[in-house]
């Protein structure tokens, strides 16, 4: 997008009242794919970016399109989460109820904490895969195992996404000063389990 | 020195005067805003630790410091750097989000006792600036990190009067917490009828205490998050008792406990931390001023840390402080970074607008406009704005040979009436994409925007 021409009333979610022209555009509903926000939160085989999942839980990354910030996710159930939003929000990553709902950016990289909530300070992805987990449970689904047991790392995402990024100015997730191995932060943001904090 | 008159022989909080004087503490905390936002844009919070060892490894061994030793000491001190620079500009904005939700507390106790809060066009508009009403004046200036910044922020939210008398301008206050004082004594003191009116509410995820940006790594990379999740929230006014915890957590929040020492008699900083220093009496989050405190004595820690190492180094700034003027408008800057600022300036504005709007609408479109257009506009468009106007430079044309970083000025865009704020704020991003600007990223975010009228 370039140029805009203001268009009153044309944001999103509360399009304004006027009778709209009829889209010229048809999307693809012959078999369209569940949206999620993360490697390891697909419900079903084939549905992940690349289509070649076997089975729930399987799949390699978001099928709901990537973005890098709170609020900027298209509709409901398509928002990351963790670095943005209140504790509630950040308690249920990729749950969200409507567009531009979604606490942060899709997808969810293993080295996100969360900033708020009950998840405070722990991995946000894990918090997505547990939620993904009980849910199907509910629906009495088998659940296979992600192809990263905590996510996707930012180093494979960024190999993966073009230009892969989340918001904020803290600086980079896991590294070290000289004094840590980044390698044994992540093992540490890998393990770590908010019910034993408790 | 620019002091806003809404007073003019008045010094204390009466009937007729009650709703100006609560226009004022809305606009004490806005006043806030832009300086404390501008000095935390001035901070690189991921330096370049590599460049940073080096030329102090290199300036060690030049001094006749052996290597290994140099490397040592050159990795330690770089480390420093990198956790000071990054638990400065969390602890900066940590206060810059609690004023935000001072801003809100304070509309929301006008909007239950007197009315409408006005927020658009507040800003200050002559820098230096000063807190409209405080006693002694002192200035202040939007301005890059450093121990003078400090000593500013240290004055802006002290617990204790400054030493100096000087003249009055609008209700007279020798402190923030002060000023809440009267306006607590006189909502006690008489019975004031509370309306039921829109409000920035609880419980619907307008506020959170943490984000990203408030955290920072220590020296081992372990995050820490400088904001308690319990520290205070937006509330509800609806009584007497409701305005009172409201302002309680306005003045808690900034000055800490009513003993919070304060500066020394002689305007120095005590880097003793004291029980008092913290917000609440459960000593989980430090004060405002005791945040900055607690930057100012470390910033003085190291910079005697480098001093003894003898190596030219007087100010620790210099490896992660952007070289930004103090005090800029958009007018300092060449034509396409004028074009970049008035978009930048038009946002800000807008969330002040988007802000007010929410006053005036109650429900699912109050939340609308506070979800979908404030956050998005502060945490997203703003933010992406900010970080890509210090990426442009310019000459200053006073000496027409210093460059500067540009940097946001946070000025109020002047919105007209013949157009829509909105529709004004995509003019300026359209003159921003004919300047040659590449802001192409945030043209569908804006257009997403509600359009709320002035």
């Amino acid at each position: 997008m370039a140029i805009i021409n203001y268009a009153p009333g044309s944001q999103g979610c509360s399009s304004g009242c006027s009778a709209p022209a009829a889209p010229s555009g048809q999307a693809n509903l012959a078999s369209p794919l569940e949206l999620h926000v993360c490697m390891g939160l697909n419900a079903c085989k084939g549905h992940d970016r690349f289509g070649s999942n076997d089975c729930a839980g399987t799949g390699y990354c978001a099928t709901a399109e990537y973005h890098v910030c709170h609020t900027l996710n298209n509709c409901k159930s398509q928002g990351g989460c963790g670095l943005y939003g209140t504790a509630h929000e950040q308690d249920f990553p990729g749950e969200n109820e409507c567009c531009w709902q979604g606490s942060c950016a899709v997808p969810i990289q293993a080295e996100r904490i969360s900033t708020m909530g009950r998840n405070e300070g722990f991995s946000t992805w894990k918090l997505a895969r547990k939620l993904f987990e009980a849910r199907m449970e509910k629906a009495q689904r088998n659940v296979g195992p992600a192809p990263f047991q905590c996510g996707p790392p930012e180093s494979w995402l960024s190999a993966q996404v073009d230009g892969f990024a989340s918001c904020g100015n803290s600086g980079e997730m896991v590294c070290s000063f000289g004094f840590n191995n980044p390698d044994d932060r992540a093992k540490e943001i890998c393990e770590s389990n908010p019910e034993e904090k408790k | 020195m620019h002091q806003n008159n809404l007073f003019k022989t008045e010094n204390e909080i009466n009937p007729t005067n009650f709703g100006e004087a609560l226009q004022q503490a809305i606009e004490i905390e806005i006043a806030t805003i832009p300086v404390y936002l501008y000095t935390y844009y001035s901070i690189n919070r991921s330096p370049n630790q590599d460049a940073i060892s080096g030329s102090i490894a290199q300036a060690l061994v030049r001094k006749g410091t052996p290597v290994g030793e140099a490397n040592a000491t050159a990795l330690n001190l770089s480390a420093d750097i990198m956790v000071f620079a990054n638990k400065a500009g969390a602890l900066i904005m940590s206060v810059a989000i609690e004023e935000m939700l001072h801003m809100a507390l304070s509309s929301n106790v006008k909007q239950a006792l007197v009315g409408h809060p006005d927020l658009t066009g507040k800003s200050p508009s002559v820098w230096p600036t000063c807190l409209p009403g405080h006693v002694p004046e002192f200035e202040i200036n939007k301005a890059p990190l450093s121990l003078d910044q400090l000593m500013t922020f240290l004055k802006i939210e002290s617990p204790k009067p400054l030493p100096e008398k000087q003249l009055l301008g609008a209700i007279p206050y020798r402190t923030i917490g002060e000023f809440y004082k009267m306006i607590k004594e006189y909502i006690t003191g008489n019975d004031l009828v509370y309306h039921d009116r829109p409000q920035l509410v609880p419980g619907r995820g307008y506020y959170a205490q943490n984000n990203i940006d408030t955290t920072y790594y220590d020296k081992e990379h372990k995050a820490h998050l400088v904001n308690n999740p319990d520290s205070g929230d937006l509330i509800t006014v609806h009584d007497r008792n409701s305005a009172l915890m409201a302002i309680d957590i306005i003045v808690e929040q900034g000055e800490g406990n009513e003993d919070a020492p304060g500066l020394t008699d002689k305007g120095g900083v005590d880097c003793t931390l004291y029980p008092s220093d913290y917000d609440y009496p459960d000593f989980k989050e430090l004060s405002h001023f005791e945040k900055f405190a607690r930057i100012y004595c470390r910033y003085e820690y190291l910079n005697h840390q480098f001093d003894k190492l003898g190596i030219g180094v007087d100010d620790i700034g210099i490896y992660f402080v952007n070289k930004i003027a103090t005090n800029p408008v958009t007018a300092d800057y060449p034509a396409n970074i004028q074009a970049m600022s008035n978009l930048l300036n038009a946002v800000y504005t807008y969330i002040f607008v988007m802000t007010e709007g929410c006053y005036k609408k109650d429900g699912h479109t109050q939340y609308e406009i506070f979800m979908f257009g404030i956050h998005k506009s502060m945490i997203f468009i703003l933010n992406s704005l900010c970080g890509q106007i210090m990426g442009m430079s310019y000459t200053d044309k006073k000496d027409g040979k210093t460059t500067y970083m540009a940097a946001p000025t946070f000025e109020d865009y002047p919105f007209g009436l013949v157009s829509s704020p909105k529709q004004q704020v995509i003019a300026t991003y359209n003159a921003a994409i004919a300047a040659g600007i590449d802001v192409s990223y945030l043209g569908q975010r804006i257009q997403d925007l509600p359009d709320v009228a002035l």
